[in-house]
């Protein structure tokens, strides 16, 4: 390629983003670019000479704060470890530059490092714990820096501390600490609706559901936490840096939770969130101050207590915190009604030419218990399989056997003759063979749009974090793409004039077909549905079950569990009987119907 | 709601809007008080009361002090001295914590910076630190006047020192006291600060052969090693720095009088050659304006005890100095003038010494000012088997 068409390539690329920025610019985005130039050019408008360091320190604790907004809000993970990050990047900048001379960007660089490294092992070793062990999990871990810090005065100074040569004036760390912050929340705006973001997110609401989907939920909780350790031990270094020493005392449990408490208060799903939530504990503060200066109590002693009780106020107002209850005030205050989105005019999705699915021989038993033994099915596409038996006969635990939700003792699954052996749930999502779960499984804080592009994210290979950043050519084209087939499959869920309602206030029946939107917009092959008619009225049947015939008639394999045998009689072109984890028949549902075993074992109820 | 919003920013505001701190012809300066009013709030307000009682009694000048609490925490410390100077302090007295850091705060700003509680080595240092003094005894000089008893008595001393900062600086003191006489170290302990139990440190320590305990930490630790030895019925010498005449630890075995008695401890003197007459000056000054000290127990016969402000008197004198060298420099404007003359400045202090500094020097308290004291049925006098201690007359504690 010569250079005339690398220029006119790049003109074409930083022209397409201009119009593309320009469109989606918002007032929003106006209100943040004002805010931010206001607070850099404060210094040199307001006499704020004396408390340029504190106001520093407190953009620094920000980015800390966001930071860990990013786990909690993001991720869903409630880390009471942030003050330990935040200690680990103070007490290695203060190291490296006040015991081993080095200078100011090698050692910060050393710091984050530390810090996200922490923030790694963390990750590892919370990864599979419940969000309460979780939350113990860090604050052990708060504990166990802050004690490690007392122990070894040699590392953190003792009670002294570690001084440090001065570096830059507070308003070049002010300035520095805005950028930082603005980058933060900047970062969190643009993550959070867009591919890891929102499989963060539909794991925050449910694990179970995000993972089924294929987001590679594990992955992408270490990452976050890496991410918001990393910000924490940037915030600490840089701390230090500004006030020239490090306190071991200072990095305990107390920030951990101050942190914390501030990033509650303040609302943990938004940016401006932790940044809200520690000016209103920082405010409470300085009212308790004055408060008790002007009753001539010593200082410190009322300061604790109104902040409490403030904080109590404030959970008691804000609910999900202060910055939610605002947003809906004025969503309240506005009455603004939903836009609806444009379904594409393309077709929903072409389903590749895929061979059967095959499940040969599948057992499994929990402990005494034989859910499956020996069941074979096959899935061929074009048709819709329905799998029926009473509760408990294994149709789950085959479905989950066949996602790779469930390891089976013993027996194979394979796609078109290529068996899929020990490939996670993820890898068969990616192979075209995904499942819906048996109850409605949806993530109620996403839109019924971001519900589905969970699921069509999945297939995308330029919404790596740092690419969404950049917001790369190639990334904005793949996101493009993406939301057009998510508007597609929520077009063809009969869900196109929802697409911007938050899935929690839909009607349980919409939430069963967003579920089934969701598992479309993966682009799959073979869909497994479990009881996707359940509680269903009349109408909705009618409905559902034409939805199924299209799916079918577009070449997809389906398999469907269902209780309801009138609807399996309308849909489904093939019926396994099981019972007791062993397939007792298999044919048309006449054919099944008809069977002196099934009839014996317990249709011959008049089932049929 | 909106009159609950206006109330809200009038408090805020209302601090600012004082107008000047001028009273009359007089104008007030601001003495800052850094230190732990939270976490050891005797500590704090010993210093700040001490401070407070001499601002009142100076006549050219008229000083305010402020309370600025640093909550046992080096940043908090360097934090409240930057608010300090930006509230125009003159001077700030401070307990000792993050005076590493603070110290250049207070430089730049030409302002002294006094310490008057921390005994650490490094904190004071003329020829790096100018603006720093000290009127507190030393850990140094406690070390080595502790190590000077108790070794022509033939102990082998087991040394405990806790994990606290206070412990840890101990241990480097107690170290360097010690190197020459090895043998008189039965065995070196360090305890975790505040642990419920210290039993096996304790029995430790008498597997060792000690025959004297010397405990260097906080009141806990020395109440809990006191608990542990005795509990076990082993009636060892026991030898604490200053913090063994603090209240809690009487409080922590108000049970167990018997189990305090014998506890001798290492600190400032509060009365001098020229007798208790001084001391007991300031201290009924003292009490008049801030009212007694009680314990909180009582002595046999059942008179409350009441604590001597003894580290009240370093802060008062170091106010009593600082505004000797600011009216020697003609006004606290000029600050490099203000910390010429501390360097020149002497005057009597409250216990009778004579407190200043010189170039060379900003140790106000010699470290051989540091005397012993013993506790019986809950009081304390100074002991007789120590040339210096058994000149002091021992101060009433009885109410």
């Amino acid at each position: 390629m010569n250079a005339t068409a690398t220029f006119e390539q790049t003109r074409t690329a930083l022209a397409d983003a201009a119009r593309e920025a320009r469109a989606s610019w918002s007032t929003r985005a106006t209100v943040f670019l004002l805010a931010v130039a206001l607070a850099l050019l404060a210094p040199a408008v307001l006499p704020l000479g004396d408390r340029m360091t504190d106001l520093a320190g407190f953009v620094y604790l920000a980015v800390a704060a966001v930071g860990l907004g990013y786990a909690v809000g993001l991720g869903g993970i409630p880390s009471l470890g942030q003050g330990a990050f935040v200690g680990i990047g103070a007490v290695v900048e203060a190291n490296a530059r006040a015991s081993e001379g080095w200078p100011f960007l090698p050692s910060i660089f050393v710091a984050v490092v530390a810090a996200a490294a922490a923030g790694v092992l963390t990750g590892l070793a919370t990864g599979r714990l419940r969000r309460a062990f979780v939350a113990v999990s860090t604050w052990i871990l708060s504990w166990i820096v802050a004690l490690a810090l007392t122990s070894f005065p040699g590392i953190s100074g003792g009670a002294q501390g570690l001084v440090l040569p001065g570096s830059f004036s507070p308003t070049a760390h002010y300035e520095l600490g805005i950028v930082l912050l603005a980058l933060a929340m900047l970062a969190f705006v643009v993550i959070a609706p867009r591919g890891s973001g929102l499989g963060l997110r539909a794991g925050r609401d449910d694990p179970a559901a995000a993972i089924g989907l294929g987001v590679p939920l594990p992955g992408l909780r270490l990452g976050v936490l890496t991410a918001s350790a990393a910000l924490a031990g940037l915030a600490g270094a840089l701390t230090v840096e500004l006030e020239q020493i490090a306190d071991p005392s200072g990095y305990g449990p107390v920030l951990s939770f101050e942190l914390f408490v501030a990033v509650i208060v303040g609302g943990a799903r938004t940016p401006l969130g932790p940044v809200v939530g520690l000016l209103a504990i920082s405010a409470l503060r300085h009212l308790a101050e004055e408060v008790g200066g002007l009753r001539g109590l010593p200082p410190g002693r009322l300061e604790e207590m109104l902040t409490g009780y403030g904080l109590l106020v404030a959970l008691a107002i804000g609910g999900a915190g202060i910055v939610p209850a605002a947003q809906a005030w004025l969503g309240r205050r506005r009455n603004r009604a939903f836009r609806p989105q444009t379904p594409s005019a393309r077709p929903l999705f072409a389903v590749e030419a895929a061979g059967p699915l095959a499940a040969l021989g599948l057992s499994k038993r929990f402990g005494n218990l034989v859910a499956l033994e020996g069941l074979d099915l096959d899935l061929v596409p074009g048709t819709v399989h329905a799998l029926v038996g009473p509760n408990g006969s294994g149709k789950t635990t085959a479905l989950r056997a066949i996602t790779g939700e469930l390891r089976p003792d013993s027996g194979s699954v394979e796609l078109a003759a290529e068996p899929l052996g020990e490939l996670s749930v993820r890898d068969r999502v990616l192979r075209g063979v995904v499942g819906t779960q048996q109850t409605t499984a949806i993530f109620p804080d996403l839109s019924a749009l971001e519900n589905v592009l969970v699921g069509a994210g999945v297939r995308t290979t330029h919404d790596r974090t740092l690419r969404m950043l950049l917001q790369t050519p190639k990334a904005r084209a793949e996101e493009a793409e993406t939301r057009r087939r998510a508007l597609g499959a929520l077009a063809v869920a009969g869900l196109a004039g929802e697409a911007g309602r938050p899935a929690g206030e839909l009607p349980a029946h919409a939430r069963r077909r967003l579920m089934l939107a969701a598992a479309l917009a993966t682009g799959p092959r073979v869909l497994l549905l479990d009881e996707p008619a359940a509680g269903a009225s009349a109408a909705e049947l009618n409905g559902l079950a034409e939805l199924l015939t299209r799916l079918r008639n577009s070449g997809l394999a389906l398999l469907v569990i269902e209780h309801n045998l009138r609807f399996v009689g309308r849909v489904a072109d093939v019926v396994t009987v099981l019972e007791a984890g062993r397939r007792l028949a298999s044919g048309t549902l006449a054919e099944v119907a008809a069977d002196a075993t099934v009839r014996a074992a317990y249709l011959g109820r008049g089932a049929f | 709601m909106r009159r609950l919003l206006l109330l809200l920013v009038l408090c805020l505001l209302a601090p600012g809007c004082g107008g000047d701190d001028s009273t009359g012809s007089k104008k007030t300066f601001l003495i800052a008080v850094n230190a732990p009013f939270t976490r050891t709030p005797y500590v704090g307000s010993t210093i700040a009361d001490g401070a407070q009682l001499a601002a009142e009694q100076q006549g050219t000048y008229h000083f305010r002090v402020k309370r600025y609490d640093n909550g046992l925490s080096a940043r908090r410390a360097v934090a409240n001295v930057r608010r300090a100077i930006a509230d125009g302090a003159v001077a700030i007295f401070d307990e000792g914590t993050g005076v590493n850091a603070s110290w250049r705060l207070a430089r730049d700003a030409g302002i002294p910076l006094c310490v008057t509680y921390q005994g650490g080595q490094g904190l004071v240092d003329p020829v790096e630190r100018p603006n720093v003094f000290r009127i507190a005894p030393t850990d140094h000089g406690t070390a080595f006047r502790l190590a000077e008893y108790l070794v022509p008595k033939g102990l082998e001393v087991a040394l405990l020192v806790d994990d606290s900062s206070y412990g840890q600086e101990g241990e480097e003191a107690l170290r360097d006291a010690f190197s020459r006489n090895p043998e008189a170290v039965a065995i070196r302990l360090t305890v975790p600060a505040g642990a419920p139990d210290l039993a096996p440190e304790v029995l430790r320590a008498r597997r060792a052969g000690a025959t004297g305990l010397l405990v260097w930490g906080q009141p806990t630790t020395i109440a809990g090693v006191l608990s542990a030895a005795r509990s076990s019925g082993w009636n060892v010498p026991v030898y604490t720095p200053a913090a063994g005449e603090d209240p809690l630890v009487r409080q922590q075995l108000a049970s167990h009088p018997d189990w305090v008695d014998g506890l001798t401890f290492a600190a400032g003197r509060p009365t001098a050659e020229v007798g208790p007459g001084p001391f007991l000056a300031f201290q009924r000054s003292y009490e008049e304006r801030f009212g007694v000290q009680l314990v909180g127990v009582k002595t046999p016969d059942g008179f409350e005890i009441v604590q001597p402000p003894d580290y009240a008197m370093y802060s008062y004198d170091c106010v009593n100095v600082l505004a000797a060298a600011i009216d020697q420099a003609g006004g606290p404007d000029d600050h490099a003038k203000v910390l010429e003359e501390m360097n020149q400045i002497s005057v009597q202090g409250a216990n009778g010494d004579r407190r200043g500094f010189n170039e060379r020097n900003h140790e106000g308290v010699v470290d051989d000012d540091v005397y012993f004291a013993r506790f019986h049925g809950m009081t304390y006098a100074p002991v007789k088997d120590d040339p210096l201690s058994s000149t002091l007359t021992a101060i009433d504690q009885r109410r």
